[in-house]
Formats: C-alpha cells, structure tokens, sequence
C-alpha cells in the first residue's frame, strides 16, 4: 500500500524576475514501511520533493497525497497537524532545541500533541534507550558531538511514532563512521518501527543502506537504479 | 503552558545580557510606579486629613446661588455668595445623628489698602466665632506671635505665610499689638533688612465682593501670628477674624443690626425717595478715603454678635462622625436642606484644585511612567524582535515538528511575561518594602513645599491594593505591548526557514 502519492508535482520558485523551476512533474509513489533514498546533485530538486512530501513547502501544480489526505488544499493548521502527527524530520544540522535537554528535546513533538508528561517521558525513556543515549538524558544539545546530536534527531523524529520519517542529508555533516552508525540507527528503527523512511544524499556511500534509490535531476525522476 | 514556561526562562537564562537589559528597566518602572503611586496616595490622604481636621471639615454648606462648588480658592478670587437663613439652617444641622460639628464662617477676599502704595494688595479672610472656631479645629494652628483672641473679642489673626507675603507687597512686617520682632520668626529678606524694618501692628482691608456696594474700610488691629500645623502653603493664605468685624468689612449684616431696633426718625429717612439723597452722603466724615482714616472697630463686639444664630455667612463647615458614609450623608443633608437655598458639598469640590491635586500630580506621574514603559517597549520589542530573527532555524524546526502559530505566540508572550513577572514583580515588591519603610524614618519638614508634596508634616507614604493593582495592570499591559511585534515576527517564520537555513 502507498502511503505517499505524487502526480505531476511541479515546484517553481520566483527569483526576482524570473521563474526558476525546481520540480517539473514528478510522479512519485511511496510504499508503507518503505527505506527510500533520494539522489541527485546539488539543486537537482531532492531537497525540494522532501520540503513538498513534509508539508514544509507547498507544490505549484500537481497532486501530493500523504497518508488519506491531498496536502495541497489544506490550511496551515491542518498543515501542521499532519506534520505534528504523519510525517518525523530530521534535518541536516540536526535543528534541536538548545535550552532543552536530551530527553526533553525528544519529548517535545508528544507535549505539542498534549500527551501526557508521564506519557511523554515513558516514551521518550524508551527512544532514548534505542538510540543509545541514555547517559546523556540531562545533556544539552552543545554538550553532545555531532553524531550524538543526530541521534536526538533520530529519537524526536520518531517519538511520535509518524506514518513517514523525512531525512534531508543527514549524514552531511557528519564523519563517515559517524554517517554510517546513523544509517545503520536509521535502518534498525525503519525495521523496529516499521516507519517510512525516505532520505535525500548525493554521497554514493549512503546508498548501500537503502532499499529503494530514486535519481532526480533538474527537477525530474530519471531511473531507480537498483539498491546496492 | 508548563513546556512554554520552561523554554521561556531557559531563553531568558540563556541570553542573560538581554534579559537583565529589560529586567532593569521594568524593575525601575514597577519600583518608579510603585513608591510614586505611594507618594501621592499619602499626599492624598494627608492632604484630605489636613482639609478636613484642620481647615474646612467634611462637608461645606455653600449657598444655592454660588455657582461653583470651589471656594477655597477660587478663580481670579470670585466672591463668594452669601448664607443669609443659617438660622434655620443650624437647627437642620443639629438634628442630623451624622453630623458631628458644625461651624459657620464667613470667606472672602479683602483689599489690602496702605498709604504707603497705590497698588492694593489682597487677602483671604475667613470670618468665624474664635470660640466656636477652637473646638472645631482644636490643634490645626499654634499661635507664634500675640495670643489666641478670646470668644467675641475683635481680632485678626495673621498666618505667617500671608505676612511674607504682605511684606514681600508692601515692605511692611506685621507685629501683634504690644508685641516685639521675633528674629527666628523673620523672614530671610526681612531679617536682612533688620535696622530699618517698617513695623505694623495693624491693617486696613476693604472687603470684595461681587454683588454689594456696600463694603468697608476696616482697620484690624493684628491680636496674633499663628502658623498652620500643616499645609500652612495653602491654609496660611487664610487671615482668620472674628465674624462681626468680617461682615462689617464685607458690608454684611452684623448680628448687632440684625438685633436693633430701627427707630421710627430713620426709618422715615430709609423711606425718603427723591433727589435729595446724595446730600445725605455729602460729607467727608461719613467716607474713609485713605487707610489712615478707616475707623478703629469697638474694642468688643456688641452682646448681640453672640447670638450664633444671626448675620450672614459665607458657608457651613461640617464634620461628620467618625467612619460615617460621605455619599450617603451628603445625599441626606441636601435632602434635609432643600428649599433653604442652600446645597452641601463635599470638601474635596469645596477646596477646588487643591482637593484635585493629589489626582493631578497621580495622573502626572501615571504619565511619567508609561513614558518610561513606553521606552521600556520599545527596547523590549527591539530585543525580542532580534532575538526570534536570530531564533528562526529553531522556530522554524520547532514549526516543522508540528509547533502551532499559537505556541511560537505563547513562547514569546511567555518570555515576555516571565521577565515582567519576574523583574516588575521584583520592582512592585522594592516599592512596597521602601513605602512601608519610609515612614519609619519619620521624615517630617516644615518647608511649605514639601508639605505639600508630603500631604501634611509628615512624609508618609502609604499604598492601596487599587495603587498595586494599577502597577501591575501597566506592567501586563506592557507585557503584551512588548510581546506583540516580536510574536508577530516569530509566528511567520516558517518551517522552510529553517530549512533553507539548514
């Protein structure tokens, strides 16, 4: 079963008086409990489709559908409803809350949601455990290495237990044994939680760990090559 | 909320310099607005104590046809209407159970006439019974130079404000009958000018008013100098004689006329019409012209002024019994007084700008302070509207994990709100200790000024929770002033921000 479809997506952004298309009708499907890697140079529009399929930015034309729901036609609150309750992030440099602390930060999207404080932590308890982290549970983010920082990312990404977990370069900024310990994270927890990860590289390494590769380039799906 | 509390003082934390920047200046509001909310009230209260204890009493009986309520000091010194039925009037008074004292009096203003000068000057004269005048303001005053007059004796009591002034006017120093220059009493121009001090032991005044033709020249012989216990600023302006001489002066009926017996001759010539009138005023004897022929009064009143009942008056001082309802026995009195042309009023309408000034000097420094929040909202706003542009990959990370608008908003409204509760807080409490200190130090003046400013002898602030609620209604209003830009700001950082940052 698909949980993410994409019709005709086109994404044009306007720099200054001209109109620079970054998506130029991509059609995309995604399968439930999928491990998808996006590929493509710089500014070929992987970024762009994770922006588009996360509700971060929204398409010119075309039809994206997560989960039941057409996402183009919504509001900016049922927006972030879906965000809050479909759809983990975890960005490139690792964007976490700097006055919270480890289990705090990873405990963040539940107290949005209004669960429960005991709630909140029980599961977050848990994630922290998974993503090994547990003795810095009380650390802030400046306290952690770049790596560790990631894994909090990982933890918040999928506390909330979402339907999709979006993943833009997450192994950039990252060393490659590092890179490739939060691949590995990354792959255990689509397998433990069977939640649908989908992250963009342009770095070939990170492909060995995907299940699916789509190849964009200048706005447009190429080929699936054949996972490594 | 719990969530947003805790980001919010952990912000505050963590940009400690900022913090402090706005928590100073919303600790010197709240502390500004605080003391100064307690300074006035004291003022006020002091001031309302000192009108009411030691000057005009609670109420005051003002005629039907004085049209404005103020006679204290009124505009451009307007005479003030006369009471003509306090005979009937008193009898009401008496049977009121609220009313405790009254005291009827006359007030207005006087031409101050001196050879020595062509320009009059003038004072206030406030005409009363001295004995009458003693129980209902037992301590207001304490008499420096001469002695207290007696009951029924003729009399004028110069406070020493009015005779600064008199002598700063006419050059003259005012000296009680038989009485010697007291130099710590003089004032500083005066003491200078010691060896060729012109001394007086009496004064000539015309009384003023707007509807008779009929006042008088009268010399008053100065019985004594008294000083004010306080607010000697505002009463000392008041020359206090005793209520026959006033109603000669002022043209009024005395008791003594309203007591004789016109015989039948002068009756006839009151009858008489024609033009033979003016011959009747033809002769020299019967105008004083200068200062120097005003005739001396009778060194006592006739046995007549003593029947409280008669003459004419100005206005009724009422005090009313301890803890009684102003509103309600105000509301009754007029009840019991209608149709006797006069109307009750109460001290703070009576004593005009003086009454209001408490509330003028508070709206003042309500002023002073929201300009001084007004800064304070401009900075904050500043900085916080800084401090979420900086913030943006992490609002924008925080709204793409599924953050509301009204979260960011309740973020920043939270920070905000923290820093005021915190620092304003801190403010409120400093001026509520420094209030309820201050007057342990029993700071007491004597200068006229900071009587004024102090309601009294005493500096003795003291603050209502309307005062601290005010306070704390400013600081939530510019809680959510200073809150509003900034939020405005954060709630449209969006998640592509943080993205496109990333």
């Amino acid at each position: 079963m698909n949980i993410i479809e994409i019709k005709g997506l086109k994404k044009d952004y306007p720099l200054g008086d001209t109109i620079v298309p970054a998506l130029r009708g991509v059609d995309l499907d995604v399968a439930e409990g999928d491990f998808m890697s996006i590929i493509g140079p710089s500014g070929s529009g992987k970024t762009t489709l994770l922006n588009v399929i996360g509700c971060i930015d929204s398409a010119t034309a075309g039809a994206v559908r997560v989960g039941e729901r057409d996402i183009t036609a919504l509001t900016d609150r049922q927006i972030t409803e879906i965000r809050l309750n479909k759809i983990g992030f975890i960005f490139q440099t690792f964007n976490l809350i700097p006055v919270l602390d480890v289990i705090e930060n990873i405990e963040f999207p539940l107290l949005l949601m209004k669960s429960s404080a005991a709630e909140a932590r029980g599961r977050a308890d848990k994630l922290i455990e998974e993503v090994g982290l547990r003795e810095y549970a009380a650390h802030r983010p400046a306290e952690l290495s770049g790596g560790q920082r990631q894994r909090v990312a990982i933890a918040r990404a999928l506390v909330t237990n979402p339907d999709i977990v979006l993943a833009d370069e997450p192994t950039a900024n990252l060393d490659s044994v590092t890179g490739a310990s939060i691949l590995e994270l990354m792959r255990r927890m689509n397998e433990l939680e069977k939640t649908t990860f989908i992250f963009s590289t342009h770095d070939a390494n990170v492909l060995k760990y995907a299940r699916r590769i789509v190849k964009i380039k200048d706005g447009l799906i190429e080929k699936e090559p054949a996972p490594a | 909320m719990n969530l947003i509390l805790t980001i919010a003082w952990r912000n505050i934390l963590r940009h400690k310099g900022k913090s402090l920047v706005i928590g100073v200046i919303l600790f010197t509001g709240a502390f500004l607005m605080t003391v100064g909310n307690g300074v006035i009230s004291g003022m006020a209260a002091g001031i309302e104590k000192n009108i009411i204890d030691g000057f005009m009493g609670d109420l005051v009986l003002i005629s039907d046809a004085q049209k404005s309520d103020n006679i204290l000091l009124p505009m451009m010194g307007a005479s003030i209407e006369p009471v003509t039925a306090y005979r009937e009037i008193k009898g009401i008074l008496a049977a009121q159970p609220y009313v405790k004292r009254f005291l009827p009096v006359g007030k207005n203003l006087a031409m101050v006439l001196d050879e020595s000068t062509t320009a009059p000057g003038y004072a206030y004269l406030l005409g009363a019974d001295f004995g009458e005048y003693r129980k209902m303001f037992p301590d207001n005053f304490t008499v420096l130079e001469g002695s207290y007059p007696a009951p029924g004796e003729r009399a004028l009591l110069v406070p020493t404000f009015a005779r600064d002034e008199f002598y700063d006017f006419y050059n003259i120093w005012f000296l009680p009958a038989g009485g010697r220059v007291v130099k710590e009493n003089l004032k500083k121009e005066a003491l200078a000018n010691f060896p060729t001090l012109n001394l007086s032991t009496s004064v000539v005044m015309m009384g003023m008013t707007s509807g008779l033709n009929t006042t008088n020249d009268i010399r008053f012989p100065v019985t004594g100098i008294n000083r004010y216990g306080a607010l000697n600023q505002i009463f000392g302006h008041f020359c206090l004689v005793d209520i026959e001489s006033y109603r000669e002066c002022l043209g009024y009926f005395t008791a003594a006329d309203m007591a004789a017996q016109v015989p039948r001759e002068e009756k006839k010539l009151l009858e008489l019409e024609g033009s033979d009138l003016d011959s009747m005023f033809g002769g020299e004897e019967m105008i004083v012209s200068t200062a120097k022929k005003a005739p001396k009064l009778k060194a006592e009143a006739p046995k007549e002024a003593k029947l409280a009942g008669d003459g004419v008056y100005n206005a009724v001082f009422i005090k009313l019994n301890e803890g009684e309802d102003y509103g309600k026995a105000l509301k009754e009195l007029n009840k019991a007084l209608a149709g006797k042309g006069v109307r009750a009023v109460t001290w703070n309408k009576a004593s005009g700008p003086i009454g209001g000034m408490a509330l003028i000097i508070k709206g003042a420094l309500f002023l002073f302070v929201m300009l001084l929040f007004c800064v304070a909202v401009i900075i904050i706003v500043n900085t916080l509207t800084m401090a979420a542009l900086e913030r943006a990959p992490e609002i924008g990370m925080m709204r793409a994990i599924g953050a509301q608008k009204t979260f960011i908003a309740g973020m920043f409204l939270g920070e905000t709100a923290v820093l005021s509760a915190v620092f304003g807080g801190l403010g409120v409490l400093a001026g509520i200790a420094a209030v309820k200190i201050i007057p342990l130090l029993k700071i007491n003046t004597k200068n006229d000024m900071l009587q004024l400013l102090y309601g009294g002898n005493f500096f003795n602030p003291l603050l209502s929770l309307p005062d601290i609620a005010l306070t704390a209604l400013q600081l939530l209003f510019v809680t959510v002033v200073a809150a509003l830009y900034p939020m405005r700001v954060a709630v449209n950082i969006t998640p592509l921000d943080a993205v496109s940052r990333d």
